[in-house]
């Protein structure tokens, strides 16, 4: 058999991904989990002196306490499997991705590796974010310059 | 999975309906100022604004807003908007115009508890203060 | 290609350990050692993945009555980096050791060497197998076990599970080994290391297409032809080059997947489970048992291997495969 007529058969055997499937499942959980997020936010608001300016980073650290103990007892990773992007784009899933890391790597020692591999998911996600903030920034900062938007 | 699901949509959306229901007055003035009585007027007149607090002192006046849901991409614009149309209005005045939900929630803590004189004006400086707040 | 062996060696025995997980498996009861902790109680996953394979060794040396000095070779291997889990067994058992790497077709290539040692009459004894532990496997080729990534429905589940067996001289109660195919490395060009089943299934066929050539032998002619992990859709693959090459749907339910069926239907895990250890403990557990009794009596094991590295696919390198069989017949 040819290696053209193989990946014909192969197309034709293998499943499609249940894209639209995927996408309604990602949409709920990924909604659920903000939705947690509003009511851990309102929560510092009402509770402490926190105001929708603030709170965004006591809310970030909840979130990803909640990632940590999800991770820790092994939820998480069936919570991805369900839910795909839903559960990997809020910051629970950049949580989820620091910690499993964190407990992979735990036999190594904590500095070559805890240390050295904490951010080997993550790390890309930290980098391309700065880089792409630092872009973002510099595109508006021409533009105010040249007054075609203000801040 | 599926069964929890359709609870849970249950729930929200029974959730939903009863708040909608609940009538709450949705324009608030507390407090008394030398001028600017009819806030509430301009206030009430701006389209985006889906409820408001106005809390008043002497001359400083504090007004939280909350906006219309789907106005809310442009919440810093429109906060901004009108507290220029304030001061305009009002030059003695030192005003205050706040569309954060923190600030909106103790204004109305504020008239729920009935303050009044040195501590209203505690409150209120220290409000007009976390307001300011960024990080 | 294919070796012939005129002393039929023999399969004298066979261990088989497994993990918590295997418990579910369909072959489960036919295991030796059982163990509720994947880490067999030690610190580390590689520790556990070791002890495994100890384990394996130990009930198979056991089932024979005999001691650790009688056997002569001890050749296997597993996924992990430099096999260490292996290499480390080997320095507990203290045997003679060579270690060998076919990705999840080391539990045939291994039975391949020990029955041309048991041949040349090197060896009276030699232990062949492979193993693998999930978590430690899963962190060599993909992300860490506790990341939470979608896997496609393709992907397949790696066993923690080790299964050795003991080779030596012919014995009229014990399955023999007549022939054997060393397969090529084929590549088809497929690229996907969440569908390893596609991309192994063209080695199996060339393996077995080879060996039923060469031995002038039909499928017919076996009772069971089975291959290592090539998972559900794998063994869909293959069939489907069987049946592009003429032959019909019926004959092909002497065609099974060792992985394809391991864990039952259970959707969990995906399109079925792999590893080294899944081939090597049904290989060596319910087929031994199996031909013992009466039930096959010429089998064709054949175990797949993806010859990858998490380096290699990140380079953007298509996955290589192998595939290797052991003809055993029982009187």
């Amino acid at each position: 058999m040819e290696k053209e007529q193989y990946q014909k058969l192969e197309q034709y055997v293998t499943p499609k991904p249940p894209y639209l499937k995927n996408v309604a499942k990602a949409f709920v959980v990924g909604g659920l989990i903000c939705l947690i997020g509003q009511a851990v936010s309102l929560f510092y608001m009402v509770f402490f002196n926190f105001t929708e300016a603030t709170v965004g980073n006591p809310t970030v650290a909840t979130m990803v306490f909640f990632s940590m103990i999800l991770t820790g007892i092994g939820l998480y990773k069936r919570i991805g499997q369900f839910a795909g992007a839903g559960s990997a784009v809020p910051v629970t899933g950049f949580g989820n991705a620091v910690i499993s890391a964190a407990i992979e790597h735990r036999s190594e020692g904590f500095v070559l590796g805890v240390g050295s591999n904490l951010f080997k998911l993550a790390g890309s996600v930290v980098l391309f974010g700065v880089v792409s903030a630092f872009f973002v920034a510099l595109i508006k900062y021409i533009l105010v310059t040249l007054g075609v938007v203000s801040w | 999975m599926r069964h929890l699901i359709k609870t849970l949509l249950l729930c929200i959306g029974s959730m939903l309906l009863l708040s909608g229901c609940m009538e709450k007055e949705k324009f608030v003035v507390y407090g008394a100022t030398t001028q600017g009585k009819d806030v509430e007027i301009i206030v009430k007149d701006a389209d985006y604004v889906e409820r408001a607090t106005v809390i008043q002192f002497e001359d400083s006046m504090l007004v939280a807003v909350q906006i219309k849901p789907w106005r809310k991409w442009q919440k810093a614009k429109l906060e901004k908007k009108l507290q220029k149309q304030l001061d305009k209005k009002y030059p003695k005045q030192e005003i205050l115009v706040s569309a954060d939900y923190k600030i909106f929630y103790e204004a109305n803590k504020i008239k729920k508890e009935q303050l009044e004189n040195t501590k209203l004006n505690e409150r209120l400086t220290k409000l007009k203060e976390l307001a300011k707040e960024q990080t | 290609m294919v070796i012939i062996f005129p002393s039929k060696p023999s399969v004298l025995a066979g261990g088989v350990a497994a993990g918590p997980l295997e418990k579910r498996s369909i072959f489960s009861s036919y295991f030796d050692v059982l163990y509720d902790d994947e880490r067999w109680q030690m610190k580390t996953n590689e520790q556990g993945h070791r002890q495994m394979v100890q384990e394996a060794c130990q009930s198979a040396i056991k089932k024979l009555g005999v001691q650790n000095a009688e056997v002569d070779y001890f050749l296997g291997g597993d996924l992990v980096n430099q096999m260490t889990p292996t290499n480390f067994a080997a320095r507990e058992l203290a045997m003679p050791f060579i270690g060998l790497f076919s990705a999840c077709a080391t539990s045939v290539s291994s039975v391949i060497v020990a029955s041309l040692l048991a041949e040349l009459g090197a060896a009276k004894l030699a232990l062949a197998g492979a193993s693998s532990q999930h978590n430690a496997v899963e962190r060599q080729f993909r992300y860490p076990v506790d990341y939470g990534a979608q896997k496609p429905q393709t992907a397949q589940w790696t066993v923690t599970a080790a299964g050795y067996a003991l080779i030596g001289q012919h014995r009229e109660d014990c399955p023999a080994i007549e022939a054997a195919t060393v397969g090529k490395v084929v590549d088809y060009g497929m690229d996907d290391p969440f569908h390893m089943g596609a991309a192994m299934a063209p080695a199996a066929f060339q393996t077995i297409q080879c060996h039923l050539e060469q031995r002038e032998q039909k499928i017919y002619h076996y009772d069971l032809i089975l291959t290592g992990d090539l998972g559900q859709l794998g063994l869909k693959l293959l069939k489907g080059m069987f049946v592009e090459n003429g032959v019909d749907n019926e004959e092909l339910t002497i065609l099974r997947d060792a992985g394809a069926e391991f864990y039952g239907q259970d959707e969990a895990f995906q399109s079925g489970a792999s590893g080294a250890g899944c081939s090597a403990a049904v290989f060596f557990s319910y087929v031994l048992q199996q031909m013992r009794v009466g039930t096959y009596k010429h089998v064709l094991l054949v175990a797949t291997g993806a010859l990858l590295s998490p380096l290699s696919f990140q380079q953007g390198e298509t996955i290589p495969c192998t595939a290797h069989a052991v003809e055993l017949t029982m009187k």
